[in-house]
């Protein structure tokens, strides 16, 4: 299962979910597959979208807060998954793009091709809801679980890279207020005045 | 216990005036007394602790995009684990938060190490775009506070306030008589 594979699952399971994608290759896959304007992409603070995911889930708890984050990206903020496990929001699901490599900067090696298993991390810090996923049809079962349970879930899905060729928009403020829009809290400023 | 310092007090009146519900942060000891405060009077409030002050920002950005009005609270030491948090998400996507900065390495200092940074803080928010308003009375400590976080969420730009160590750890001038 390649990355972009692995996106086109996770979107068709998907109706107007809110999906926070960390930047570069995991945000370039989900424009890829569908520029939905639910999709919240990151252009730079890599490591920060599960904690994105977290403040989204925290203020949103009645909409189910999807997140697709890379092993590099999580590796920068394994501190995340302390914070998701004590604050322990039911409607946040994390899906890790495990491809054990920094892909986005040249292919580099991270810690998970050599041992390091964040889904058992997840775990040791008080997710139970964690899985890891090694094709489509365990991937598309998770994400059903994720769905149709209490989270949070952390979902580390094992794959290859796919060489993604979109990219998103680049205006960040064009972004955010279309996904501000999309998901029904539209940001003040966008409104007219009296 | 006693009771919570003026300027404590005036921090916690202030962001609830600006509309702030969700308060995210990394500990230091004067920050005890507002989270004491937000405890005791401010049932309305939530507190997250954020193990690093960078997860703290992009928690406050997630908030942000779903409709709150988030302050961070941190020690000026944090504001270096803050940086890219700040200049590549905050910023460049207009995601305001109220920042509430603790500050160490001022007036008053004894450890070296805080000194650096504490004296870096100014010079880094003017650097990034981060407005900054020094809070060192408590009397003062409502208003800027609250007027920091209405423009902040008004003009959708993140904007600090700096609770100087004077105010904060005070420290009685030793008497002049002899004993």
């Amino acid at each position: 299962m390649n990355r972009l594979d692995a996106t086109r699952v996770l979107i068709a399971a998907l109706a107007g979910e809110p999906v926070v994608a960390s930047l570069g290759h995991p945000a370039y896959d989900l424009v890829a597959v569908r520029d939905r304007p639910a999709n919240f992409y990151t252009w730079g603070s890599m490591g920060l979208a599960s904690s994105i995911g977290l403040g989204l889930a925290m203020a949103r708890p009645d909409a189910r807060v999807f997140v697709v984050d890379g092993d590099g990206s999580l590796l920068m903020n394994l501190g995340s998954l302390a914070t998701i496990g004590w604050v322990n929001p039911r409607n946040l699901v994390v899906i890790v793009w495990d491809n054990a490599a920094y892909a986005t900067t040249g292919g580099q090696d991270t810690a998970t091709a050599h041992g390091a298993d964040l889904a058992a991390a997840a775990k040791a810090m008080g997710i139970t809801a964690a899985a890891a996923v090694r094709d489509e049809r365990e991937l598309e079962a998770a994400i059903g679980r994720a769905t149709a349970s209490d989270g949070p879930w952390i979902i580390v899905a094992k794959v290859e890279e796919s060489a993604p060729t979109a990219k998103p928009p680049l205006d960040c403020v064009f972004i955010k207020q279309r996904f501000m829009a999309a998901i029904g809290n539209p940001e003040p400023a966008t409104s007219g005045t009296s | 216990m006693p009771d919570a310092p003026a300027w404590a007090a005036g921090v916690c009146a202030g962001l609830h005036a600006a509309g702030s519900r969700h308060v995210v942060y990394v500990p230091d000891n004067p920050l005890s007394h507002v989270l004491r405060v937000l405890g005791e009077r401010y049932a309305d409030v939530r507190t997250t602790v954020a193990t690093r002050e960078e997860e703290a920002f992009g928690i406050a950005a997630g908030l942000y995009l779903g409709g709150a009005r988030p302050t961070v609270m941190l020690q000026s030491s944090g504001l270096g684990n803050s940086l890219n948090a700040i200049t590549s998400l905050l910023v460049p996507y207009q995601i305001p938060a109220l920042i509430v900065i603790s500050m160490r390495g001022d007036a008053g200092e004894w450890n070296d190490a805080q000194v650096p940074m504490g004296r870096a803080v100014r010079p880094i928010c003017d650097a990034i775009g981060v407005p900054h308003t020094t809070i060192d009375r408590a009397d003062a400590a409502e208003d800027i506070v609250r007027l920091t976080g209405q423009s902040a969420f008004g003009t959708r730009t993140p904007g600090a306030c700096l609770l100087a160590r004077r105010m904060t750890v005070p420290s009685p001038a030793p008497s002049r008589e002899r004993a």
